[in-house]
């Protein structure tokens, strides 16, 4: 039951084209963040029918299933999170199987986020949702009722974790280097005809570097930023705390850094941004969007608030009209010196 | 019944000696099972994250919480006052079933309630639904045992409502017991909850544990020790989400699997956690 929760969106002037998506608003969740048909036992189904997300982002998947790391994998910080869960999941092969058609039925857009340790791993999963896709589709539409047969490419996007800093090879190690970020994102370009977005990590000395390697590769729109590496020490043993070591940091601790990454970005490529980083309240979603972000992403603050984002997409709505903004007008409104 | 994500309001607060009873009414709460929590946040919190909270006990959509001041979330929960805000996602969680745990087991079966600290708090409405099934178990006659450990005669103020339902089933002609034991002795026996199960425990018994890591682990072999009875613990770790969403509170299994203790537990039987191996990561507690 999803008491508290905000009433539905106000229908227009939120809604934002994410390629060939489209979002009832600028809203999505961070991957990682929030588990919609898990939450849909704890809340009820009607976060199935009315997500609280324009598009759902499900936790990466990885072609072979991961446990994840030893725990400690969790901790708060000042004003955050620090995590080094490690990518555990079912793996392809279950996620297609089992998940992916349930989340199929969701009446918004969802964007699978994939993570590999080479860019064959990245392309073999790329291609192996396409396949599923493409013949679930066509089965539908061969048994349709005779009307246009939908096209998946405007329901599902892929989102290339190439970002995560709790694991060890592939990852980030990839998507800190702006070569190898070109080969990935080419290599899955080549199988994966629907919108391609890159998460790009900010541990790298110039991320538009990076960023504009995506872009050339061919991907379709740019997720900034997965989480700061960093650390904590356990109060008692005065020793690193987290399994893992080291972690990645997200959070309010965290937005002013990923501001300026998504500032860099959109000066330096052409393509939408999805921004994310310790968005937590409305003002956050307006700093995001003015530095340049079409879509904003609640990743920690929608843990302990999982019905964040329709919260803030109203907030959104009410904002803009008080300022008598529209959300042309709002994204990338940092860079530009007229009215 | 599914659960909520919304604010509650906090309608009364007690001092229980060093813990608090926080009670809050919680618009469309559904009612916990037994030995579920909720992820609480006071909304003015300068903390991030909520703090997962086992239900002491619950009347329609008021909701009892104990809580021990541990860190700055817990402080902060404890500092509330009438009227406050919080932030409230639950029930959570998969509690102690009863039904489950084959309760209530045979005519004369035992069941005893361990509990250290604050751990404690899921008892009152544990102990709520075990007299419910032992009062509808045709011709029962066995017991309930509560055995609860604290620091302190101060901590073992927390007891008053686990007292307040003990009271209750002896009122409702169920044979219960409350066992109490402090370290230093100011209060009931001297010692701690687990000299009071090696004195009491018996063969067939079902045990329902929680508290500090420390003590579940003696309460563990202890248990293994004896024929025929068994255990489920409670386990408390640090959260973040508390609905499953980001892995983050697993604990490795004995057979080396890794569990969330949000979503999977937070009670878990004795064979699955402890072994040669045992739990590790986020320490058995409540």
């Amino acid at each position: 039951m999803l008491v508290g929760a905000a009433t539905a969106v106000p229908a227009g002037g939120l809604a934002v084209e994410l390629g060939p998506l489209h979002l009832e608003h600028p809203l999505i969740n961070a991957s990682g963040t929030m588990e919609l048909l898990e939450l849909a036992d704890t809340l009820g189904d009607e976060i199935l029918s009315r997500p609280p997300i324009a598009a759902y982002v499900p936790k990466t998947v990885t072609l072979a299933p991961r446990s994840g790391n030893s725990p400690p994998r969790i901790l708060e910080t000042a004003a955050g999170v620090i995590n080094a869960i490690g990518l555990p999941n079912e793996g392809a092969a279950v996620f297609i199987k089992e998940r992916l058609p349930r989340l199929l039925e969701l009446p918004c857009p969802v964007i699978v986020s994939i993570g590999g340790f080479s860019p064959s791993e990245y392309e073999i999963l790329a291609r192996r949702l396409r396949e599923t896709l493409e013949e679930r589709f066509s089965t539908e539409g061969a048994a349709g009722e005779g009307g246009m047969t939908p096209s998946w490419v405007s329901k599902v996007g892929l989102e290339l974790n190439i970002s995560c800093p709790n694991v060890h090879t592939g990852c980030m190690s990839i998507g800190a280097d702006s070569s190898e970020t070109r080969e990935v994102v080419a290599a899955v370009r080549s199988v994966w005809p629907g919108l391609l977005i890159a998460k790009l990590t900010p541990n790298v000395t110039d991320v538009t570097e990076v960023g504009r390697a995506a872009v050339e590769a061919g991907a379709d729109a740019l997720a900034a930023v997965n989480t700061f590496k960093g650390l904590v020490i356990d109060r008692k043993t005065l020793r690193p705390y987290l399994g893992n070591v080291t972690g990645g940091l997200s959070g309010p601790a965290i937005k002013a850094l990923a501001l300026r990454v998504v500032y860099e970005l959109y000066e330096a490529v052409a393509v939408p941004l999805i921004g994310m980083g310790g968005v937590a309240e409305v003002q956050d979603v307006l700093d995001f969007m003015s530095c340049g972000a079409r879509v904003v992403a609640v990743g920690s603050a929608g843990l302990r608030d999982p019905l964040l984002g329709s919260r803030l997409a109203q907030a959104l709505s009410h904002e803009l009209e008080v300022r008598g903004l529209s959300l042309g007008q709002l994204v990338g409104r940092a860079h530009r010196t007229d009215s | 019944m599914t659960g909520v994500s919304t604010r509650g309001e906090v309608a009364a607060r007690k001092r229980l000696g060093s813990l608090t009873w926080l009670e809050v009414e919680v618009p469309g709460w559904p009612g916990a099972a037994p030995g579920q929590f909720a992820m609480l946040r006071s909304v003015s919190s300068g903390c991030f994250l909520g703090r997962p909270l086992s239900v002491s006990d619950q009347e329609g959509e008021r909701v009892f919480f104990l809580i021990a001041p541990v860190g700055q979330g817990t402080r902060e929960l404890c500092r509330l006052g009438v009227g406050d805000q919080v932030e409230v996602v639950g029930p959570l969680g998969k509690g102690f079933d009863l039904v489950a745990m084959g309760w209530p087991a045979g005519a004369t079966g035992r069941l005893l309630l361990v509990g250290g600290g604050v751990g404690v708090a899921p008892f009152p409405l544990l102990l709520r639904s075990a007299a419910v099934l032992a009062g509808v178990a045709h011709g029962w006659s066995g017991e309930v045992l509560v055995l609860v450990g604290f620091r302190d005669q101060e901590q073992a103020e927390g007891a008053r409502p686990v007292e307040e339902a003990v009271r209750a089933l002896r009122n409702a002609g169920i044979g219960t017991r409350l066992e109490v034991a402090t370290e230093d002795g100011s209060r009931g026996r001297r010692g701690t909850v687990v000299d009071l199960l090696a004195e009491e425990i018996a063969p067939q018994d079902l045990l329902a544990v929680c508290g500090p890591p420390a003590m579940s682990e003696a309460v563990a072999r202890l248990a293994s020790s004896v024929a025929g009875s068994r255990a489920w613990f409670s386990l408390e770790t640090f959260m973040a989400c508390g609905v499953g969403a980001c892995h983050g509170c697993v604990v490795v299994q004995r057979d080396g699997s890794m569990v969330r203790v949000c979503r999977e537990g937070p009670v878990f039987p004795w064979e699955a956690l402890y072994g040669d191996a045992g739990a590790k990561g986020g320490g058995p507690g409540c």
